[in-house]
C-alpha cells in the first residue's frame, strides 16, 4: 500500500431523468452549466486543485459527449505521466458482461483497477453537483479523526431535509445516526454524496455487499449503514460554501441564475480555485452598437445586437436586433432572431428561435425548456 | 504541406510601440482581446498543415517562452515534429559577431538541414491575416520556382505602409525587385514577408551572404540574392493588418469591431489559437452599458464601455466611462474613471476618479503593472 495516497472515483453514469430533455443526449455530469462549463468540471477541477491526480471516472448512461469532453484530462491537468484520468465503463470478464447495478457495485467492478493503484484512501465523488471544495482538507480531517469513513455534509434549510440523506452527529462530528429522507429530521446536516474510505476496509465491505442478493449495492443505502452497524468509526466533515444538486429543470435554471446574484457564494472569478473546462478557441464576444447587456454572463464567440437581462449566454450565440431576453439560460450555438421576447427559458443547443417568437411570461412560476421541436413548461 | 518547414523569425531592428514593446517583441503584442500577434501566423501555418515550425525568438525571450511554452495550443507539442525554439546564444562564435540575426540562422543550420522537409516557408508575424498558405504553397510547387513571395495589392492613401517592403514588377508583369515603400505611389504591391524557398536555395543564400559578409539579417540575405533565382509571386487578396507602429496597432485593434473583418480574421481559413487562460464568462453587472465593443472572457464590468477592446480578466467599476480604448489582460479600472483613446498594458490599475485622454493618432499608454492615480497619489 502506498502510504497516504488518495485516489478519486467519480460516479458519472447517472441519467438525471428529471432534467428531461437536457439529459436526452448526455449523462447528467455532461450537462452544460454556468456559461461555459459542464457539471463534471466542478468535481474534476476540485480534484486537480486539491492535488489529486488519480481519478477514475465511472460512466454508463450515454457516455459519448462525456468521453469526448474528458479526453485524456488535459483541461484539468490530469494528463499525467503517472496517474491521471481514466474512464471506466462497464466491461466484460469471464462471467460475461454486466451493467453497473448501483454506486457501490460500480466501485466493486473496478476493484482490480484500484488495487493496481494501491492507495490508502479512496474518495468517492459524484459528477452531479456544483461546488468548490478542497478534498485535501477533508482528508486531513479523516486522518485526524482516525476515521474508517468520512462523509461530507452541508447544512440544508430545515424544510428541505426530507429530500436528503440526513446525518445526526455528536459534538465531535461522530455520526450517531443515519436517516434517509426523514419526515421529521433531528438535524439539518445532509450528506453531499462525498465519502472518504480506507481502501482496505471498503474493499472488504464491497465484496461482502456483492454477495448479499438483497442489497441494492448502494453506498448510502447499504455500505455505509452496514459499516455503522459494525461499529466502524464514521465521521461527518462539515462543508461550508455553495453546493447545489441540480436535480430538476427548475433547480438547474435557479443554479445558473445564482451566478448573477450579488451575494453569490460560488465565486467563479477566484483565481486561486479556478474551474477548468475544455477550451473551444473562440474569439471574444462582440456587443453591438444597439445592444443592451445588463446583469448577464456572456461567453466567447457570442454576438449580441439585441438586449439581454439577467441571463446566461454560452458560446457562439447570436442575439439579433430587437430581440429581448430576460432571466434565461441559453446554451451554445443558439440564434435568437429579430424581435423575439423570451422570459424564464432554458434554450437548448443549436436552436434557432424564429423572428417575433414570444416564449414565457414575466414573473412566471414556470421555467420553459426549449428544444428544436418543443417547449416544455416546468415547475 | 507535409513537405514544408515553417520558420517564424521574431528578431527585429526596431519595435516602435513605446512602453508596449519595452519587454516584448512586436510578435508578442496583445491583440484583439485574447491573442498575441504571433498567434495568427502560427495558426495559419498549423491550419495549412505545416507540422514542424522553428521560431527564432530574437532577444526578448521571456515573453516568447511564456506564451509559446510547449506549443500545445497549436497542437505543436508533438513527439514527431512540432515546435522548435531558437534563442540567441552567447559563445566564442558570437563574441565578435555583428548585429543582426544571420549568425543565429547559421548556428542553427542543422535544424533545417536535418529536417525531412524539402521546402521552407519563412515568415515574419507583423502582417496579420487569415491566409490559406496551402494554396500559396501549391502554386509555388507547381511553378517550379526557387522562391515565391506572397504579396497583396494595396491602396494606401493614408500612408499606412511606409517602410514596408514593396514588390516591383517589370513591364511584362514579371517580378523585378523588392524595395522599401516611401509612399510615392498610392497603389502598390505590398510584400507580406512570407517567402517559400527551396531548401537548397535557402542554404545557398545563407552561406553566400556569410562568406561575402554583406548581410547582417536573414532578410538582407534573401533580398541580396533574389536576382540569382527564379522568383515567383503569389497574390493574397484578403484582409491584412500591418502592425508596424503604434497608430497601426491601435487601428488594427479597432478594426476588429467591424464584424466583416473579425469574421474573416478569426474564421476564414481556420481558427486562431492562443494560450488558454481558463477564465469564466464575462459578467456584465447591474450598471453595465456596453456599445460596439469586443470583450474577452473573465471580465467583470459595471461601467459604460464604448468602441473598445477589452482583454481577459479586466475589471471596470461603476461610474466609469471607457471609450475608444484597449484594456489589456487583468487591468483594473476603479470607480468614476474616464478613459478615451487609452491603451492600458497588462495588470495596470487606474484608481478612482482618474481621467486619461489620448488622441486617435497618439493614444495614451499606461505601462505594464503601472498604478495610475489622481494627482500622483497612490
Amino acid at each position: 500500500m502506498k502510504e497516504g495516497k488518495m485516489i478519486a472515483m467519480l460516479l458519472a453514469g447517472g441519467q438525471g431523468s428529471r432534467l428531461k430533455l437536457l439529459t436526452k443526449e448526455v449523462a447528467k455530469p455532461a450537462v452544460p452549466f454556468g456559461g461555459k462549463y459542464r457539471i463534471i468540471d466542478f468535481p474534476l477541477s476540485n480534484c486537480s486543485n486539491s492535488n489529486i491526480f488519480d481519478v477514475g471516472i465511472l460512466t454508463q448512461y450515454k457516455p459519448y459527449h462525456l468521453n469526448s469532453h474528458i479526453g485524456i484530462g488535459s483541461a484539468w491537468d490530469l494528463d499525467r505521466r503517472s496517474g491521471g484520468v481514466r474512464i471506466l465503463p462497464p466491461h466484460t470478464d469471464e462471467q460475461g458482461g454486466r451493467w453497473y447495478k448501483g454506486t457501490a457495485n460500480a466501485i466493486y467492478e473496478n476493484i482490480s483497477f484500484i488495487d493496481e493503484l494501491d492507495p490508502q484512501y479512496v474518495l468517492i465523488l459524484s459528477g452531479d453537483h456544483i461546488y468548490k471544495m478542497d478534498y485535501s482538507s477533508m482528508l486531513d480531517f479523516h486522518k485526524a479523526k482516525k476515521a474508517d469513513i468520512t462523509i461530507s455534509v452541508i447544512e440544508v434549510p430545515w424544510e428541505e431535509t426530507s429530500r436528503f440523506g440526513i446525518l445526526n452527529t455528536d459534538a465531535d462530528q461522530f455520526i450517531t445516526e443515519f436517516e434517509e429522507k426523514p419526515k421529521h429530521a433531528k438535524s439539518n446536516l445532509a450528506s453531499m454524496g462525498i465519502y472518504i474510505f480506507d481502501w482496505k476496509s471498503l474493499r472488504s465491505y464491497l465484496i461482502a455487499d456483492e454477495k448479499n442478493p438483497n442489497s441494492e449495492n448502494d453506498f448510502g443505502k447499504n455500505i455505509i449503514p452496514q459499516m455503522k452497524h459494525d461499529g466502524k468509526r464514521t465521521y461527518a466533515y462539515k462543508f461550508e460554501g455553495y453546493w447545489k444538486d441540480v436535480g430538476t429543470v427548475k433547480s438547474y435554471w435557479e443554479a445558473n441564475m445564482d451566478l448573477l446574484s450579488e451575494d453569490n457564494a460560488l465565486d467563479l472569478y477566484d483565481a486561486s480555485w479556478k474551474i477548468y473546462t475544455k477550451n473551444k478557441h473562440l474569439p471574444p464576444q462582440y456587443i453591438g452598437s444597439e445592444a443592451s447587456v445588463v446583469n448577464s454572463m456572456v461567453n466567447e464567440g457570442c454576438n449580441v445586437e439585441g438586449s439581454i437581462e439577467n441571463s446566461i449566454l454560452f458560446n457562439e450565440i447570436l442575439i439579433k436586433k430587437g430581440a429581448k431576453v430576460f432571466n434565461s439560460v441559453i446554451l451554445s450555438g443558439v440564434t435568437i432572431s429579430e424581435d423575439c421576447e423570451i422570459h424564464n427559458a432554458v434554450i437548448m443547443e443549436d436552436v434557432t428561435v424564429k423572428p417575433g417568437t414570444v416564449i414565457g411570461k414575466p414573473d412566471s412560476e414556470f421555467v420553459y425548456l426549449v428544444s428544436k421541436n418543443k417547449i416544455i413548461e416546468s415547475e | 504541406m507535409k513537405n514544408c518547414l515553417g520558420i517564424i523569425n521574431l528578431s527585429e531592428v526596431d519595435s516602435p510601440f513605446g512602453l508596449l514593446s519595452q519587454n516584448r517583441p512586436t510578435s508578442m503584442l496583445p491583440f484583439a482581446g485574447r491573442y498575441r500577434v504571433i498567434d495568427f501566423m502560427l495558426s495559419n501555418m498549423v491550419n495549412s498543415g505545416i507540422n514542424t515550425i522553428g521560431v527564432f525568438t530574437g532577444n526578448k525571450v521571456r515573453s516568447v517562452m511564456d506564451h509559446l511554452g510547449s506549443g500545445s495550443p497549436w497542437d505543436l507539442d508533438r513527439k514527431i515534429n512540432g515546435l522548435f525554439l531558437f534563442t540567441p546564444t552567447y559563445d566564442y562564435t558570437t563574441i565578435n559577431s555583428k548585429v543582426g540575426d544571420i549568425d543565429l540562422f547559421f548556428q542553427n543550420k542543422s535544424f533545417i538541414k536535418n529536417a525531412k522537409q524539402e521546402n521552407i516557408l519563412m515568415s515574419k508575424t507583423y502582417m496579420l491575416a487569415n491566409i490559406d498558405l496551402n494554396a500559396a504553397y501549391e502554386d509555388f510547387i507547381a511553378s517550379g520556382a526557387d522562391i515565391s513571395i506572397v504579396y497583396k495589392k494595396v491602396n494606401d492613401p493614408m500612408n499606412r505602409f511606409i517602410g514596408c517592403d514593396k514588390i516591383n514588377f517589370d513591364a511584362r508583369g514579371e517580378f523585378e525587385s523588392i524595395g522599401t515603400n516611401l509612399g510615392m505611389e498610392e497603389n502598390f504591391n505590398l510584400s507580406l514577408e512570407m517567402y517559400f524557398v527551396k531548401k537548397a536555395v535557402y542554404f545557398d543564400m545563407l552561406f553566400d551572404s556569410i562568406e561575402k559578409g554583406n548581410a547582417n539579417y536573414m532578410k538582407q540575405a534573401v533580398l541580396n540574392s533574389l536576382s540569382k533565382y527564379k522568383v515567383r509571386t503569389y497574390e493574397f487578396d484578403g484582409y491584412v493588418a500591418c502592425i508596424n507602429n503604434l497608430r497601426n496597432y491601435f487601428d488594427a485593434n479597432m478594426a476588429i469591431l467591424n464584424p466583416e473583418i473579425s469574421n474573416e480574421l478569426f474564421f476564414k481559413h481556420g481558427q486562431i489559437f492562443t494560450k488558454a487562460k481558463d477564465e469564466p464568462s464575462t459578467h456584465y453587472q447591474k450598471n453595465a452599458r456596453i456599445k460596439n465593443s469586443f470583450v474577452a472572457n473573465g471580465c467583470q464590468i459595471d461601467g459604460y464601455v464604448e468602441n473598445s477592446i477589452i482583454f481577459r480578466g479586466v475589471n471596470i467599476a461603476k461610474g466609469c466611462i471607457v471609450r475608444n480604448s484597449i484594456l489589456m489582460q487583468k487591468t483594473h479600472v476603479d470607480q468614476n474613471v474616464h478613459l478615451n483613446y487609452v491603451i492600458l498594458d497588462k495588470r495596470t490599475t487606474v484608481n478612482q476618479g482618474v481621467t486619461l485622454i489620448g488622441d486617435p493618432s497618439l493614444p495614451y499608454i499606461g505601462g505594464k503593472k503601472a498604478v495610475i492615480s489622481k494627482e500622483g497619489k497612490s
